[in-house]
């Protein structure tokens, strides 16, 4: 549905020029949910917002549903938003708070040149899909009449109204309570799964993104470092990083691992200068060759690939 | 063993246009000395203005409206503030969530040492040098970098700083407000690890106020867990997590993810916390329990301890029976139809 193809996206230029995404290449076929895990700065944001054209990338190519995105414009790129759809962090502030939830819902039908004749079956089938029935009790009502939970289905609902083929979801519930967290997950499992949806789900919480995502992605520093099926790569991490990265996460249970973290220094230490690995200062297995080749991404068992010189 | 800091049916009421918001409406718990105390719950149901009822450091608006507050032996419900002041620091101190909160941006890090130190403390400028030194190197910091301004910090090492200057004058309780949410995970875990292994050396009693039931179970001894302005439930980590008795701690079990535990989907608790201008007159829970019955509607149902835990609800003899339910994503879709 949706390949990125060495897409860079450099801020500035010249010697000041920071590569918030460098040669990243993913894809995700219809029906499946791709998981973006990475901390602050990792460019995992960058990388979505590029893929959906948020951003125009400094180099690499886009494609969705085999056509080349990656320089549209105009009528063109206004086509393409009703078709690859974002659905923001923050539900607080996603809808307009003196619009009514039945006018957030036509927007976007308006935008996208939806008859105004199709409006109230769109806008009723929508909330049957997420849940908010029955809608004639919600669409009159304003922003701050709902709880975090209602607002964030509100969003998700005008995510889906244009009949996107790729949904992408930035950190979708971080701002919700953990009750109602799961009921937004579920919501948004379904959608795909019902309407053969793509999704990029962008997390910092990869407990979270297990519980969605079938195959998960592993930025640091503007780069892929690992990708595979979340289960595998969750229970047999290749890369360093990853393995930190999982050891880091406490889980909801009395026992388990407390031994330190098998990683040196911080994501606030200067980065090291390249060529070479970029995860290199922090590793507690970097060796020669990774103070001097950049790792490629490489295929190891099907399915998945790292970009680490260990078991090359 | 006698509680460093306890709670007996603690009030906090905010003023409001609309009449008071009960913040803090009836919270009953205990803090051990030298242990490691998680307070959990969600946005909104009062567990940081618990947390800065404890350190009287309440804004105008919010008024204790009942219950009593003892500390260290010493009844501090309604302490006058000259009292209070000098127990901030000193007997106990505040960990913020961001620590730009806490500290001043045009000050170095050694200027805000050198107040606590001197200025509460009473200590001498070489003395409160060395001091600041010590505790730096305590959390993980170099020393060096006390000439540092508060922006020069990484977000890690600044609540690392905050937590430095929070055992400045070596206080028996530290209350700790979301002290790694705004963390990155490796970041938040070397961040725990750090207050974990300073409440072993210096044997100090922290209160952690998170939302993370994960955090609580990698970092605490007990828990106390908190529903629109109530604790409904306390005790021991293993028996909460374990073998809850609350139908909302049961629930939250199931609405957590845990990276290594099932791949089963995440079920969540239907509806939204009640509204602390006019709560509901039974068991604050009741609105979104799948258990309830027409007593917990009715009738608050109260803090019953039995070897040291302690829950609020009615049908807590049929805890085991319910936990079974509990664990069905079943029993709570059914509450989505309610």
């Amino acid at each position: 549905m949706i390949e990125a193809i060495d897409l860079t996206k450099t801020y500035g230029t010249g010697p000041r020029a920071v590569p918030a995404m460098a040669a990243v290449s993913l894809a995700v076929r219809q029906g499946e949910a791709l998981g973006i895990v990475g901390e602050s700065g990792c460019g995992k944001t960058t990388t979505a917002r590029t893929m959906l054209r948020l951003e125009e990338p400094s180099s690499g190519r886009l494609l969705f549903d085999g056509r080349d995105v990656t320089h549209l414009r105009g009528e063109a790129l206004r086509r393409f938003r009703a078709e690859a759809q974002l659905v923001f962090q923050n539900p607080f502030d996603a809808l307009n708070p003196r619009f009514t939830i039945r006018r957030s819902l036509a927007e976007p039908l308006d935008n996208f040149g939806v008859p105004r004749a199709e409006h109230a079956a769109r806008i009723e089938a929508v909330m049957r899909r997420v849940l908010l029935l029955p809608a004639a009790q919600w669409l009159d009502r304003r922003p701050h009449e709902l709880s975090g939970g209602q607002l964030q289905r509100v969003v998700l609902a005008r995510a889906l109204i244009p009949g996107p083929k790729l949904l992408v979801a930035d950190e979708p519930v971080s701002m919700l309570d953990v009750s109602v967290r799961a009921g937004i997950l579920n919501l948004l499992r379904r959608a795909r799964d019902e309407l053969g949806l793509a999704a990029i789900y962008i997390s910092h919480d990869l407990a979270l993104i297990r519980t969605v995502c079938e195959r998960t992605a592993v930025m640091y520093r503007g780069r892929v470092v690992e990708e595979g099926p979340t289960a595998a790569l969750v229970a047999a991490p290749h890369h360093p990083y990853t393995r930190a990265l999982i050891a880091a996460v406490p889980v909801p249970r009395v026992d388990q691992d407390r031994t330190p973290l098998p990683i040196r220094g911080s994501l606030a230490d200067a980065p090291p200068p390249a060529p070479g690995c970029g995860f290199r200062n922090r590793c507690p297995a970097a060796f020669a060759r990774c103070e001097t080749d950049t790792p490629a991404l490489r295929t190891t068992d099907p399915g998945r690939r790292v970009a680490c010189h260990l078991g090359d | 063993m006698t509680a460093l800091l306890s709670l007996d049916a603690f009030a906090v009421h905010y003023r409001t246009r609309s009449g008071p918001l009960r913040a803090v409406d009836g919270a009953t718990m205990a803090v051990p000395p030298g242990s490691i105390t998680g307070l959990v719950g969600e946005s909104g149901c009062g567990k940081s203005t618990l947390a800065r009822a404890v350190m009287g450091s309440l804004p105008d608006v919010a008024k204790v409206a009942g219950g009593r507050m003892m500390f260290e032996g010493q009844d501090i419900t309604h302490l006058p503030e000259r009292a209070r002041r000098h127990l901030r620091w000193r007997r106990m101190a505040f960990v913020p969530q961001t620590a730009m909160n806490a500290l001043d941006p045009v000050q170095r890090l050694l200027g805000h040492f050198f107040e606590v130190l001197q200025g509460r403390g009473g200590l001498s400028r070489p003395v409160a040098r060395a001091r600041a030194a010590e505790l730096f190197g305590l959390v993980g910091l170099n020393p060096d970098r006390l000439a540092d301004y508060p922006h020069q910090f990484s977000g890690g090492m600044r609540q690392r700083a905050s937590i430095a200057l929070a055992l400045a004058l070596d206080p028996a309780l530290v209350i700790a407000d979301e002290p790694v949410t705004a963390l990155d995970v490796i970041v938040q875990r070397q961040v725990l690890d750090v207050l974990l292994a300073l409440q072993a050396r210096l044997n100090l009693s922290v209160v952690l106020v998170t939302h993370d039931m994960a955090v609580v179970a990698y970092t605490c001894d007990r828990v106390a867990v908190m529903y629109a302005g109530q604790i409904v439930e306390s005790g021991s980590v293993r028996a909460v997590l374990e073998a809850p008795l609350h139908p909302y701690s049961m629930g939250l079990t199931h609405a957590f993810p845990d990276l290594q535990g099932s791949e089963a989907a995440l079920v969540p608790i239907e509806g939204a916390p009640p509204s602390l201008l006019n709560p509901p007159p039974g068991c604050r829970f009741a609105p979104r329990c799948p258990f309830a019955q027409e007593r917990c509607r009715t009738v608050p149902p109260p803090l019953v301890a039995q070897n040291g835990h302690a829950v609020a609800c009615w049908r807590a003899d049929e805890a085991v029976a319910l936990r079974g339910l509990a664990a069905e994503p079943a029993t709570w879709a059914a509450m989505a139809l309610v």
